[in-house]
């Protein structure tokens, strides 16, 4: 089996819009795979789905042999949250918390409400939290508030935040689509790195070819809710990407 | 107009028609001298019927009696202590209303309240109670349940606060940045944990800004509570009234002038600050 499994996910959202028609998805407990197509395709709401940030309509998900659509409880529900990082297109930081506070919201999950009520969290927690904002170079930064910070540190704040959840998968929703692409490749960069250090695959979405091509094993491609490309992204030569990816511009 | 254009063609244009103008003349003319007459109704039955001229007595007499409400200096330090107790019953019972306000709020704001209306409707019915309720009423009930005394005023200027307090914060609540929370959900927070870190650093500015806004209105409020017992200066007043000692009623009444002014001058000072974030690192409201 499997680390993550995904079979036969239906989203249709309240307003009758069916954004996943019936998609399978199989990732290896080593793989970073992209899921590349154009908004709108189901990128986002697959990741949500993973998580059931969105609930999907029917199929099923396994994480590491855990059926994560079987769970009822929803406090099982949160603790399996917490074994998936999530990091954001638009960071999504509280501006008005310091960086340290952001990443620190990472144990959220970890932390009992008591802890969380009075924001007295433990202390081999804030020393990780300081050693995280290290690792993704924020180390000047962490007593500052977070909207004092350019756009890519604070996507390096979203990571901090995924990585201190300490995840057995990160989902990354188009970690680069509102930053400039040298800052952009900065970030994904970093994503590959503490990715392979701490050995946590990683599913991200893109829109951006290169991006994807540069830093996935893999290539899944998406469109209108329907998966139309599953293959290595060794084996796929740039010039037929570029068709799939023109016909799904086309569409 | 509208509904003529489909009965058929008219025998003259509208403009000409007479029926029409003479609605307007008496829409122009009619209803405006109907105004006429009842305003000058309403104003013979008060200034005529109503007031006791003789009674009055010529200018002279109206400000030779105004003038006996002059502040009589000696009656100063009798107020002193009452003028604290009334800014102490505004204090508690504005932390009183703040501390009752938050759940309300938490559970009068449709983004976050449980269950979906049931406890929405009943978060909505407790401010509208509190808000439609004069704080008299509540004083009123409080002095009969607990006897004369501060406490009755700081409970009813408690219950009379929650729900301005609870209505504005759950309005910021409902139109709070949903990314974070989003965010704090995808780590596993649970709802509690989830409003500390999501939604609480995002309203606190303007919650508190609302509490001191509060807290201002309520020194006002808790000036008049003690003359139905709820404790305070409002009973010094009505007994030097009472006793007819108009120049000790008319030092009550400058000394809660000064304690408002002052109030208000250190609230408004607190709240520019909290907006425009001289002092800290803060950016202000959006």
């Amino acid at each position: 089996m499997a680390y993550l499994e995904i079979h036969d996910i239906k989203k249709v959202y309240p307003t009758g819009e069916e954004a996943l028609k019936g998609v399978d998805l199989e990732m290896n407990a080593q793989e970073v795979v992209a899921l590349l197509g154009l908004s709108g395709s189901g990128k986002s709401t697959l990741l949500r789905c993973i998580n059931r940030l969105v609930e999907p309509t029917s199929g099923t998900v396994f994480l590491d042999g855990v059926e994560v659509t079987a769970i009822r409880h929803r406090r099982q529900l949160r603790s399996m949250r917490q074994k998936m990082g999530m990091i954001f297109q638009e960071f999504n930081l509280v501006d008005r918390l310091t960086v340290l506070e952001n990443v620190l919201a990472g144990c959220l999950g970890y932390t009992s409400t008591w802890r969380c009520f009075f924001r007295a969290f433990h202390r081999e927690d804030i020393e990780l939290a300081i050693e995280t904002c290290d690792r993704v170079g924020l180390i000047d930064h962490f007593r500052k508030r977070a909207d004092q910070l350019s756009g890519g540190q604070r996507q390096r704040v979203g990571i901090a935040r995924a990585l201190m959840q300490r995840p057995k998968l990160f989902l990354v929703d188009e970690p680069t689509s509102s930053l400039d692409p040298k800052i952009g490749r900065e970030i994904m960069d970093l994503m590959s790195r503490l990715s392979a250090e701490d050995q946590i695959p990683m599913l991200v979405s893109v829109h951006d070819l290169g991006l994807a091509q540069a830093y996935t094993n893999r290539i899944v491609g998406l469109q209108d809710g329907i998966k139309v490309l599953d293959s290595k992204t060794s084996d796929v030569s740039s010039d037929i990407l570029e068709n799939i990816y023109h016909t799904v511009s086309a569409a | 107009m509208a509904e003529r254009a489909h009965s058929g063609p008219l025998a003259f244009p509208l403009q000409e028609n007479p029926l029409r103008e003479r609605r307007v003349i008496f829409r122009r003319y009619g209803r405006n001298a109907l105004i006429a007459v009842l305003l000058s109704m309403m104003f013979y039955h008060i200034f005529v019927v109503e007031t006791d001229w003789v009674r009055m007595g010529g200018i002279r007499e109206i400000i030779s009696t105004a003038a006996e409400f002059w502040p009589n200096p000696a009656f100063i330090p009798i107020i002193i202590d009452p003028l604290l107790e009334t800014l102490l019953i505004a204090f508690w019972g504005t932390v009183l209303a703040t501390m009752f306000a938050m759940p309300v709020a938490y559970f009068s704001a449709r983004n976050t309240s449980p269950f979906y209306p049931v406890v929405y409707l009943f978060g909505r019915s407790i401010i509208v109670l509190s808000r439609s309720t004069h704080e008299f009423i509540f004083a009123l009930i409080f002095v009969s349940a607990l006897g004369l005394g501060p406490l009755p005023g700081i409970l009813a200027l408690g219950f009379r606060s929650i729900g301005f307090l609870a209505k504005t914060t759950s309005e910021v609540i409902e139109n709070v940045d949903r990314d974070p929370i989003e965010a704090m959900e995808a780590t596993g927070a649970n709802p509690i944990s989830v409003f500390m870190f999501g939604i609480l650093p995002q309203i606190y500015p303007i919650v508190v800004g609302n509490v001191i806004f509060q807290l201002d209105i309520n020194l006002r409020r808790a000036a008049i509570l003690g003359m139905v017992g709820a404790g305070g200066i409002g009973y010094v007043f009505s007994e030097q009234m009472q006793a007819y000692e108009w120049n000790n009623a008319g030092t009550v009444v400058l000394g809660i002038a000064v304690m408002v002014i002052m109030g208000e001058a250190i609230s408004n000072r607190i709240r520019v600050r909290l907006i425009s974030g001289v002092g800290g690192d803060s950016k202000g409201i959006e």
